[in-house]
């Protein structure tokens, strides 16, 4: 299994990646995408030469919550990579073949599910297929090596440096020279993008057949990971609000605590929903155990409802900070450093510049460029707040429910 | 003395004041790539309420006397960058200077003197009141640092020395005066921290550290369709002994009256908040309804169930206003205040439904929210006609406009500007526990009880 540098260099293989209207010439070199593949490169140094957990199928609860918590510790592309590991519990030779390879060759997949107004098509020819259309919101697009590309019931790995792939990126990688008031998103961000194929010529056997199921199966991880990471993030704003609560000296102020309990509810919810989804893990007829889909539709809908509730709560205990505190580089700056140390601190025990970090993570989190990106993505992907209680709605199991509201009135 | 125009507002900003940004001292802000288009703001407002009638002034320094006049004011202010809104909230000194004037008669003198002056000079002012409060919960006079609130560290025969910090100051760099108010009530043994004055920008001693919600690296202005041009700075005011002369001090030691200046200032910093939230509201509605038709589910039961909701919002939000004018008062110098029960009331609603109303136009919008290709992308000759052809949908938006939309709600929502908006409209002028206590303290509690004793036959 390739380092991080092995897998810089296999990006350079004549991708044709547009940012900001320009082309890149060369992925590792772009100072906003290199956020993303420095991220991305991480944990292949961090499994180099060993076995990277996101190519084995958890076969039971242990191993699900393990998958999950390398999930969350690794970079987003490998939730994407194990959900095309999930196909092979679908079955087809041709698809075992190939991800026999994306497991050989350590490579990273996309999944590239959702169409843009001119949809996908595979045409059959005497080499492979032909794909023409576009898929829209393919996280790491620019970063990774294949797509897995759904159309109808055919699915296609295609490699990103293929001919005729054109893929016009975005990224809510901060974009100050200074990035360090940046905490979070300057080394945790992945770029998404728009793919356009354009008659891209694939080999046959990187075409899989009888995929209308696929899409389902392709993102149960990225969908997982969000239910996960949506407990962690509510116990972040937990931890940030008491904390920073502390330093400005007003943990113990009622209004404080009411919020402070509201955010703790919150928390406490989401990580219900998310252990529910794991203790109640379903099966598959491949063998591979998943969360439950039910509890993972209701609390995504729940954590999406009351998420921007949280995050005011938030702002309101930390002041107005948030979005003014000084950068590092201000802090660093002779003439002015010890005056913002002074009045940025509030007490023993808080130092200006711990203080001015909270309000830099606050911030970056929850009041600026990456988490104006992270709360759209997480509310609307999969169809938004609606289409998550519709989801929920559906895959509720009617039938006992009913039974009990008949017996209770005395309906036989 | 006649108005200033934007180019003669460009060059006073060039007057040694010591600004900060990213960590380096600014010599022009208005050649700073970050600073520049809120110059450009200001700049902007000075020319188009430029007259050159040496009477002329700009309609923020009318002090209301009627409904009329308010409605003019709120129309003028609508027109003109935020620090005009600032300068105007600090002429609400006015209404304050009766009261301060029976404490020490110099007072009302100064404060009139002042507000003349700015008048004339035709200057914009910050409203510099929030310290840097240590520890939340102790006094002023309690703290292990006793420059946490800013104080008077000497008092010479024709002055004061001020020491200390001011916080969230909204348009610092750009303005000529910031006027220095405390922050909260004082007790007996805090006349040190009763004070209130005026100090110019570029004060020996004063030290000026910005933070700006301006675009990082947006060289592409329609990126940013709002935020590139009504962005602005929020400094850190550094007080290092800075020595204020005694016709610009306004309080200096009566702590009966410390947060009497502040309070009248926040109201009206809260009544410009509340007086455009309707037709800030009205404007999320029309944003999201055209969201809703550009991805063709306008008419969507569940869709017209948002809308509904945010409808009924945009429609509280102007009955707030209305109420507060409705039931405005009048002080003895004449001058007319919103009410501040509907103020508060009307400014907690806004702030705490405003993420909802968010939700609802991200989730109308979906993820091409956060994720569209720029307008750069659109005009590159390899990409473009891919955007044209993969963003038209079937509901007759060209790419181009659903490009416009989207990144206008993203810009205003969901960006830098955007959390930028959501964090002050929640905290500007008192957070939302503030708003609360002012609600109930100005409600009728002892009306509401009688008709509930009647109601119940007590």
């Amino acid at each position: 299994l390739i380092t991080g540098d092995e897998y810089r260099a296999s990006l350079r293989d004549g991708r044709a990646v547009w940012l900001d209207g320009a082309r890149v010439p060369d992925v590792t070199a772009d100072p906003l995408l290199v956020k993303s593949i420095d991220w991305v490169a991480a944990t292949y140094d961090r499994y180099a030469g060993k076995e990277n957990p996101m190519f084995s199928l958890p076969r039971s609860q242990a191993e699900l919550r393990e998958q999950i918590d390398f999930m969350l510790e690794n970079d987003r592309t490998a939730a994407t990579t194990a959900g095309c590991m999930a196909l092979t519990t679908l079955g087809g030779d041709a698809l075992r073949s190939y991800t026999a390879r994306v497991v050989k060759n350590d490579l990273r997949v996309a999944a590239a599910v959702d169409d843009t107004a001119k949809p996908v098509s595979v045409m059959p020819n005497k080499d492979g297929v032909t794909v023409s259309g576009g898929k829209q919101h393919v996280v790491g697009a620019a970063v990774v090596h294949d797509l897995l590309v759904l159309a109808g019931d055919v699915a296609v790995a295609v490699p990103v440096g293929s001919p005729g792939v054109r893929v016009i990126a975005h990224t809510p990688a901060p974009r100050a020279d200074d990035d360090r008031h940046f905490p979070y998103s300057r080394s945790h961000t992945i770029s998404e993008a728009i793919v356009v194929f354009d008659e891209v010529q694939v080999s046959g056997d990187r075409v899989f057949q009888d995929a209308t199921a696929y899409a389902d199966t392709l993102t149960i991880w990225e969908r997982a990971r969000a239910v996960a990471d949506q407990a962690d993030r509510a116990e972040l704003i937990l931890g940030l609000a008491q904390t920073i609560s502390e330093m400005n000296g007003i943990e113990t102020v009622s209004h404080v605590r009411d919020k402070l309990s509201a955010i703790a509810v919150y928390a406490k919810m989401c990580r219900a929903g998310w252990e529910s989804a794991l203790a109640n893990a379903r099966v598959t007829d491949g063998g591979m155990v998943c969360p439950d889909d039910s509890f993972l539709y209701a609390t995504k809908a729940y954590g999406g409802h009351l998420y921007s509730e949280m995050t005011h709560y938030l702002h309101d205990v930390a002041g107005g900070a948030v979005i003014t505190a000084p950068t590092i580089a201000d802090l660093d700056n002779p003439e002015i450093g010890d005056a913002l140390r002074k009045y940025m601190r509030t007490m023993d025990g808080v130092s200006g510049e711990d203080r001015t970090r909270i309000f830099h993570i606050i911030r970056d989190l929850f009041a600026d460029t990456y988490g104006g990106w992270d709360k759209v993505t997480n509310q609307v992907v999969g169809g938004g707040m609606h289409h998550q209680r519709m989801a929920t709605l559906d895959s509720y199991d009617l039938g006992p429910v009913k039974a009990r509201a008949r017996a209770a009135a005395g309906i036989l | 003395v006649p108005m200033m125009t934007g180019e003669q507002y460009r060059a006073s900003l060039i007057d040694g004041r010591k600004c900060y940004l990213d960590g380096e001292l600014i010599k022009d802000p208005g050649e700073h790539p970050l600073l520049r288009t809120a110059v450009d703001s200001v700049a902007g407002t000075y020319d188009r309420f430029y007259d050159p009638d040496p009477a002329a002034f700009h309609p923020m320094y009318t002090i209301p006397k009627s409904r009329e006049d308010m409605d003019q004011r709120i129309a003028a202010l609508g027109k003109s960058d935020i620090t005009a809104g600032t300068t105007a909230a600090c002429m609400a000194l006015v209404e304050v200077a009766p009261e301060l004037g029976k404490l020490r008669p110099e007072y009302r003198e100064r404060i009139y003197e002042f507000f003349e002056w700015c008048k004339e000079k035709d200057v914009r002012c910050s409203e510099a009141i929030t310290d840097a409060k240590g520890h939340r919960k102790k006094r002023p006079s309690q703290q292990d640092d006793p420059d946490a609130y800013v104080r008077v560290v000497s008092r010479e025969r024709d002055g004061i020395v001020l020491r200390g910090a001011k916080l969230h100051i909204t348009g610092a760099p750009l303005v000529h005066e910031q006027v220095v108010l405390p922050t909260k009530s004082m007790k007996p043994g805090e006349e040190q921290y009763a004070v209130a004055c005026s100090v110019p920008s570029n004060a020996e001693g004063l030290k000026i550290v910005n933070t700006t919600n301006a675009p990082r690296g947006g060289e592409d202005q329609r990126h940013f369709p709002i935020s590139h041009r009504t962005n602005m700075p929020e400094g850190l005011l550094v007080f290092d002994d800075v020595f204020v002369p005694n016709e610009r001090v306004f309080l200096d030691g009566e702590t009966s009256h410390a947060a009497s200046l502040a309070h009248a200032l926040g109201l009206w910093e809260r009544s410009n908040a509340v007086a455009y939230s309707g037709s800030s509201a009205d404007r999320l509605v029309g944003l999201a309804a055209l969201l809703a038709e550009m991805n063709g589910a306008a008419d969507r039961t569940d869709i017209r169930d948002l809308l509904s909701e945010m409808a009924i919002f945009a429609t509280m939000c102007r009955a707030g206003w209305e109420a507060a004018m409705a039931n405005a008062v009048t002080n003895e110098d004449g001058t007319l205040s919103p009410a501040s029960l509907y103020i508060s009331a009307s400014k907690f609603y806004n702030a705490e439904l405003h993420g909802k109303m968010v939700d609802i136009l991200h989730d109308i919008a979906g993820t091409l929210l956060v994720e569209a290709p720029s307008m750069a992308d659109y005009d590159n000759e390899e990409i473009g006609d891919d955007i044209r052809e993969h963003l038209a949908g079937d509901s007759g938006w060209s790419a181009q406009d659903r490009l416009k939309l989207l990144h206008y709600v993203r810009d205003l929502t969901a960006d830098t500007y955007g959390g930028w908006i959501a964090v002050t409209e929640s905290l500007a002028g008192g957070g939302q526990y503030a708003q609360r206590l002012v609600t109930l303290r100005h409600f009728d509690l002892n009306n509401a009880k009688d008709l509930a004793r009647k109601a119940v036959g007590l």
